[in-house]
């Protein structure tokens, strides 16, 4: 147990700083502080080992599998990490002259590129520092877009009731009303359900492809008919992009925006939560709506390519006051170029992962599936996922008592993060499950059998688990009763 | 080649196992008029190496800020990062997880985060921090929109804050995106020819939701006028700050003055500019706001053994459980960089914070002495008293001065104020933060006389 503000040695700082160059400066007397921040007193050697320690207590995909569905959870590559603490990233400004940044705009400039190639959009902007941010973002293109024709009555954005929290919560941000449209029973768009609530106050209709069960909506140029013979826009929760890429693209399937997640398709790491980016791309009648500004190539005459910022005409000004979180721009550049025309690979091989975990849990040998008190069963009926699934636990709670919640604790006994836990909302006792392209079939293998065996044991132990972690089951009720939110510094 | 993938060789073997024969057999699914039939228009994979190189010739095509002198700040400040900060949050443990949504397996970045919230609460002067918004912008923005639900039902103004005109048009831009979906009103508080809020105007927000403002505000300037501001407005109506965070080494937390909100670029503490992104913002707030706030927050709690342990808390508020009716719609933040963060403010101490204060108070004053000893510069505000930057006035457009002294002299001068503000064309932006010295002073006096001798 270390604890941050137990550190309190006689001489302080962890760092000895150079001296000021001056003492001649004034505070004004009513803003003079009077008392400093209890901030701990740490040398260094303290302070690393503190934070190892707490390194110990968390779990990273190096840490083990990470089936966390909707998140991607695929391997950072860490040249990544080293190529953005290089000179000429971290020590940039963003209000530096353009000449400045010449080296970063061209990464810029590929990336905007090579996203709308991906897609099938014609204009990217990277400023969005996160998917939800993406949403909103383009959402206040579209909104943007229909009061300058003219249509400023579209008020209303369609959703389906499986999609992600963020779709119904950007949107109303911009000031829509949300219509949620229920699924079908196999989970699948449901087409007559979308052309009840389309009229000539559509604004947009948000969905993910494949949706959040993994599923491909086999409509989706239909529904995306039915909301552009409305007069509204379809726009892409770029979430699942990471089973598509060259196999299909949202300009394709009729969607007018999208976002992407460059912290899931193209493996940002997470940071425990952040930070993320969430570019979005647009077609053609959306494009001068973009946040300010965009890179742009201007070639002169000796055919030396210069890098110029461009605010686009009628844009929506900025959603985040520099130019998003380049670091992030950087290091999914330094991704694709290792993947290339391979990006396509890549998708195959997630939903490859995907498939095969779903076949082993799924068809245990004759053994396993005797000594099983109830199987899970599919969170919607196909023959084929993208790069996610989902499974329902609850004949197994009916069997046994053991809940999803039950069976995800007991994973992190066995060294797993455990599987997105109830949802998406439609499936009753919901475990989402996405392996990504990197883990090896040893490793979805082994996590197979462990799931099985889980729904082998005694439901006690699978019930109060988990038994093995650096704390048990935490309260969570607890929490939120007593509120907690910072050390007391009881002295 | 690409070397990321440990299933490639092996489909046939995956995919037998299931009954299939190729990989096309995975994307049936997929309807024939929406299938991609050429391949993906990119290059070839590279590796590893190659990649490197490539980055290391782009990427040294820039000018940093570490590269020369440099008075550039307006929001993003050159700092100095101790070398542990980055070796420790890019262990795997913190760098390669998600969200701790499975708090039995995330003590460390929950306690981290925990421990953040505190470090901000003590600066600040408020009880409760979240683990960070995107940057000072957005956190400022959602400020708005968290007071407006507050305090909306007994407001005499309705949907109505009132903002400081010297709040940066990039960050007023992002406040406008903001609130105009809840109909938000924004009116504008002026300030006096000193640049300090004009008290008379501001008492005209008392009713309304909130009161936004900056100290020090985009031009530099410390306004004791503020402390005035909560007791004119009342109770119902948030204050709302915006900091320096390293400012509060020597300037009193918002919290003493009757701050509800207080927001802020965290990045000093943590990272260096890194063009403006991955930072984060603060965002820290009284208990009246707690239900109400946006993003993620971390609780105290204890395990099934009783055991002290730490979890993701009040997510009722949040977009996963509530949807279109939660109080924002942040799901990822920036909680790596708020990690960085902890670490720079838990190396720095309580004392160390107060020297880099005065190191960035110091190197203002010098840099401020240094150039008012010039003829022909005048500062814009003479009587101010400033932490980090302040404005000067030239005799010609300062965009000259500024490519003169790139040019001439590889110094990055400052930041050209008819950027935000068109009407002060003349107007330079000086900053000096602790990375300044004075042989760096000394360079940029010589270069703005150099430029004033060859313009006469």
């Amino acid at each position: 147990m270390s604890d941050l503000f137990a550190f309190n040695g006689a001489e302080g700082a962890g760092y000895a700083q150079p001296e000021p160059i001056s003492d001649e400066f004034a505070i004004p007397d009513k803003l003079r502080r009077s008392t400093l921040p209890r901030w701990p007193r740490a040398s260094e050697p303290e302070i690393v080992r503190h934070y190892t320690w707490l390194s110990t207590r968390s779990h990273g995909i190096d840490s083990g599998f990470y089936p966390l569905g909707s998140c991607t959870m695929k391997h950072n590559p860490r040249v990544n990490e080293r190529i953005v603490q290089m000179p000429g990233m971290n020590d940039l400004h963003a209000l530096a002259p353009a000449s400045h940044l010449q080296g970063m705009m061209a990464i810029f400039h590929e990336m905007q590129e090579m996203l709308a190639h991906c897609a099938g959009m014609d204009t990217v902007t990277l400023q969005p520092v996160a998917g939800a941010q993406g949403e909103f973002t383009a959402m206040r293109c579209i909104q943007e877009y229909h009061r300058e024709i003219g249509q400023a009555n579209r008020d209303k954005v369609i959703v389906p009731d499986s999609a992600h929290g963020t779709n119904p919560a950007s949107a109303a941000m911009c000031g829509y009303e949300i219509i949620e449209i229920p699924s079908l029973e196999n989970g699948r768009l449901d087409l007559d359900a979308l052309r009840a609530v389309v009229g000539d106050d559509t604004a947009a209709m948000m969905i993910t492809n494949p949706s959040t069960l993994g599923i491909f909506e086999p409509e989706i140029a239909e529904a995306a008919e039915i909301v552009h013979e409305a007069g509204g826009q379809m726009y892409y929760d770029g979430a699942n992009f990471n089973a598509i890429l060259g196999k299909t693209n949202p300009g394709m399937m009729g969607f007018d925006a999208v976002h992407y997640n460059l912290h899931k398709t193209f493996s940002q790491p997470h940071g425990g939560g952040g930070p993320g980016a969430g570019p979005i791309g647009v077609k053609a009648h959306l494009s001068d709506y973009l946040p300010a500004p965009l890179v742009v190539a201007e070639e002169d005459e000796e055919g030396e390519v210069w890098f110029d910022w461009y605010d686009p005409p009628k844009s929506i000004g900025k959603v985040q006051q520099w130019h998003g979180n380049s670091g992030a721009t950087v290091r999914a550049w330094a991704f694709y170029r290792r993947y290339g025309r391979d990006l396509e690979k890549m998708s195959e091989h997630a939903v490859l992962n995907a498939n095969y975990l779903r076949h082993r849990i799924m068809n245990p040998s004759k053994e396993v599936r005797d000594a099983i008190h109830a199987m899970p069963v599919d969170g919607a009926p196909t023959d084929v996922v993208k790069h996610e699934f989902t499974l329902s636990m609850t004949p197994v709670k009916d069997a046994t008592g053991v809940t999803g919640k039950d069976v995800a604790k007991r994973l992190l006994d066995y060294g797993y993060m455990a599987p997105t836990l109830y949802f998406p909302m439609i499936v009753p006792e919901c475990l989402m499950l996405e392996p990504t392209e990197t883990e090896s079939k040893e490793a979805i293998d082994q996590f197979a059998d462990d799931f099985l065996n889980i729904l082998t044991e005694d439901p006690e132990i699978v019930k109060t688990a988990p038994h093995d972690t650096p704390v048990k089951r935490v309260d969570e009720v607890w929490a939120a009763r007593n509120l907690v939110l910072r050390h007391p510094m009881d002295d | 080649m690409v070397d990321q993938l440990p299933n490639l060789g092996r489909e046939a073997e995956m995919l037998a196992a299931m009954g299939m024969d190729s990989i096309d057999d995975l994307f049936t699914d997929i309807p024939e008029h929406v299938r991609r039939v050429d391949p993906l228009d990119l290059p070839s994979p590279q590796t590893e190496e190659e990649i490197l190189r490539e980055a290391r010739m782009l990427l040294g095509t820039n000018v940093s800020v570490d590269s020369r002198p440099s008075f550039l700040g307006a929001g993003l400040y050159s700092n100095y990062v101790p070398t542990m900060v980055a070796m420790l949050a890019t262990r795997g443990e913190f760098l390669t997880a998600y969200t701790p949504y499975q708090p039995e397996v995330s003590q460390g970045i929950l306690q981290a985060m925990w421990e953040f919230q505190t470090m901000v609460s003590e600066l600040v002067g408020l009880p409760v921090s979240n683990v960070s918004m995107y940057d000072a912008s957005t956190a400022a923005a959602e400020a708005l929109t968290c007071a407006v639900r507050v305090h909306d039902r007994k407001a005499a103004q309705k949907s109505t804050v009132y903002v400081s005109e010297l709040v940066p048009p990039h960050r007023m831009s992002v406040i406008e995106n903001y609130t105009q979906g809840a109909e938000i009103a924004i009116k504008i508080l002026p300030h006096d020819e000193d640049g300090m809020l004009d008290l008379t105007a501001a008492a005209a927000a008392e009713g309304a939701c909130a009161v936004y403002v900056e100290q020090p505000n985009a031009l530099g300037l410390l306004d004791p006028g503020l402390c005035e501001l909560k007791s004119m407005i009342g109770e119902n109506t948030a204050l709302v700050v915006g900091v320096q965070p390293v400012s509060l080494g020597l300037v009193s937390p918002p919290g003493d003055y009757g701050a509800d909100i207080v927001v802020g670029e965290g990045q000093p503490f943590g990272i260096g500019p890194t063009a403006g992104g991955p930072i984060y913002g603060l965002f820290a707030c009284s208990q009246a706001y707690i239900r109400q706030m946006p993003g993620r927050i971390v609780g105290l709690s204890r395990d099934s053994d009783g055991e002290r342990a730490f979890t993701l808390t009040l997510s009722t508020r949040e977009q996963h459980i509530r949807r279109h009716r939660a109080t924002s719609n942040i799901c990822s933040n920036e909680t790596l960089i708020a990690l960085m963060g902890a670490m720079h403010m838990a190396l720095l101490g309580p004392e160390g914070l107060e020297k880099l204060a005065q190191r960035n108070a110091g190197a203002c004053a010098t840099t401020k002495a240094a150039l008012l000893a010039i003829d022909g510069i005048e500062m814009v505000h003479p009587n101010g008293v400033h932490f980090n930057e302040f404005a000067i006035r030239l005799p010609r457009p300062s965009v000259d001065l500024l490519t003169f002294l790139d040019e001439e002299c590889e110094i990055t001068g400052g930041f050209d104020l008819s950027q935000w503000w068109p009407e002060r064309e003349n107007e330079l932006l000086v900053c000096a933060t602790d990375q300044i010295d004075a042989e760096d002073i000394e360079e940029l006096a010589e270069g703005i006389r150099d430029w004033l001798e060859a313009s006469k």
